[in-house]
């Protein structure tokens, strides 16, 4: 049997004669580094053993001895609640007495005397096969524990790395913008981002990367600032996500992809141009109850197909108008019946808030589509981005 | 999800019913590899038992048409619902995939 995690066996007894008698019968296991013993010769001597050796797993102890004997030290090992400490008891032939007493304190097992070595060898493989389950169980839960630990500073690092702070520009009264993203699980593979191209041009931008969790955490920050650090130098929309279609495809392992909707808004004229790869279309909030969706220009995610073109289409936004962007974690989010939310919920939604601010907008989605699901679990990342063009 | 193959002289046709969503794309992947292994070099999916599909199975869906490229095979997809339909237009896969409207028209390679 291999003793991988080096779990120590501790004889306990009174008799001074015992350890040179074990050491010589498991002499090769010894060698081996199979068994790995420590003597102590009464309950208090093995308590302080214990101390100085963590690894200790398998304890044998005599049952009378002088200062602790057997049964209080049970009752000791108890006080500790390790389940991967095993203690068992060597007792006289026919002390069924004590025995049963040493069980009910929590002994795992029972010798009796004289020592049958060979009945005692399958005695301590069987408890150190027990304790080294046990530990590796316990190893497993920690790194769970970890994970979940990274897990949590991932999530950090991703909502981070999204523009947190609104108002974004205080200082412009031509536009307002608002976005939010909440992820189903720990780390989501949506993504939102706005920047000022210069003076008069505001680039913005949402996605959705293809599955969830950690791969399409690590996507998603990719895709976001390829999109960002093209989208700075001002080629148009349409261009711009076909230079970042190519770089992703030579990062894009397993065919992970990611939709995109990029705009810029030239903030003197309302002029909105845009490209579409594979998302689904935002809205315009106009007054008056109106609403309509920017057309799609029937162009495909990006990461997969190299060198595909992308179309830079316009479309005219008037002051006070609205654009709604986001993603299908929030026309997709389920009820407990399965339902979806759709657009047939968001829609007549959307037509009430044409007179809204941004902000506004955004929250009263979030609180609409947090209404209808009633508490069933999230299944996709909820991704929001609001802009109010004031002229 | 369910997905039943079968294999004919010319092309192997795979039926996919109900949904491939997060958890479901697994088994698709590993249903849809499984009919990789045979000679055909011409693979149908047919869509017309599916309901609801989430991005993880449109990447299985990519998968399996750069499989089919990369062995100069050809994919055709057929049967597609109005909601599934939609989807593919939405994210520009109907200019990817070789889309047709029944079983019968995309036997013909």
């Amino acid at each position: 049997m291999e003793n991988t995690l080096n779990v120590k066996i501790m004889v306990v007894d009174d008799e001074v004669d015992l350890e040179p008698l074990v050491r010589q019968r498991f002499r090769r296991q010894i060698r081996s580094g199979e068994y790995d013993f420590v003597f102590a010769h009464n309950g208090l001597e093995a308590l302080s053993k214990l101390i100085e050796n963590p690894t200790i797993g398998v304890i044998l102890s005599d049952i009378n001895m002088p200062e602790m004997d057997g049964l209080t030290l049970l009752l000791k090992l108890k006080e500790l609640k390790n389940p991967s400490l095993k203690t068992v008891v060597v007792s006289a032939y026919g002390d069924m007495e004590n025995i049963r007493m040493a069980m009910n304190r929590g002994a795992f097992d029972f010798l009796t005397k004289p020592i049958n070595f060979e009945d005692l060898e399958i005695t301590i493989n069987k408890t150190l096969e027990e304790i080294i389950l046990q530990r590796k169980a316990l190893i497993e839960h920690d790194q769970l524990i970890s994970i979940q630990r990274d897990l949590n500073v991932a999530r950090e690092i991703q909502q981070g790395i999204l523009p947190q702070t609104f108002p974004p520009f205080p200082n412009r009264f031509d536009f307002e913008i608002f976005a939010s993203m909440e992820a189903a699980k720990e780390v989501g593979g949506d993504f939102y981002d706005f920047f000022m191209i210069d003076n008069d041009h505001l680039g913005f931008v949402i996605g959705d990367v293809s599955g969830k969790g950690i791969p399409a955490a690590i996507f998603m920050a990719v895709s976001r600032t390829l999109i960002k650090a093209t989208g700075l130098k001002g080629m148009p929309p349409g261009e711009c996500l076909g230079y970042v279609n190519n770089l992703l495809c030579n990062e894009s392992i397993s065919c992970m992809f990611v939709t995109v909707f990029y705009a810029i808004i030239n903030l003197k004229t309302g002029k909105l141009s845009y490209a579409n790869a594979g998302h689904n279309p935002p809205y315009i909030l106009r007054q008056n109850e109106t609403i309509e969706t920017i057309p799609s220009t029937g162009d495909t995610i990006l990461g997969v197909f190299e060198d595909q073109q992308f179309e830079t289409a316009s479309i005219q936004i008037q002051p006070t108008d609205s654009v709604l962007l986001f993603t299908d974690g929030v026309t997709e989010a389920f009820n407990n019946q399965s339902e979806a939310y759709g657009e047939s919920r968001l829609e007549p939604l959307l037509r009430q808030l044409g007179n809204k601010n941004a902000t506004e907008v955004v929250k009263e989605i979030v609180g609409d589509v947090t209404t209808f699901v009633d508490g069933a679990p999230q299944s996709d990342d909820i991704t929001m981005l609001c802009l109010k063009y004031n002229g | 999800m369910e997905t039943t193959i079968s294999k004919s002289a010319n092309y192997t046709v795979i039926a996919v019913a109900g949904r491939i969503d997060t958890v479901t794309a697994v088994e698709f992947e590993r249903s849809v590899s499984q009919a990789f292994e045979d000679e055909n070099n011409a693979l149908i999916i047919d869509c017309s038992g599916l309901e609801y599909i989430s991005s993880s199975g449109l990447r299985v869906f990519l998968m399996i048409q750069k499989k089919m490229m990369a062995k100069k095979g050809q994919l055709h997809i057929c049967s597609l619902r109005p909601n599934i339909k939609e989807i593919f237009d939405i994210s520009g896969f109907s200019g990817i995939f070789k889309l047709f409207g029944d079983l019968d028209s995309a036997t013909k390679f």
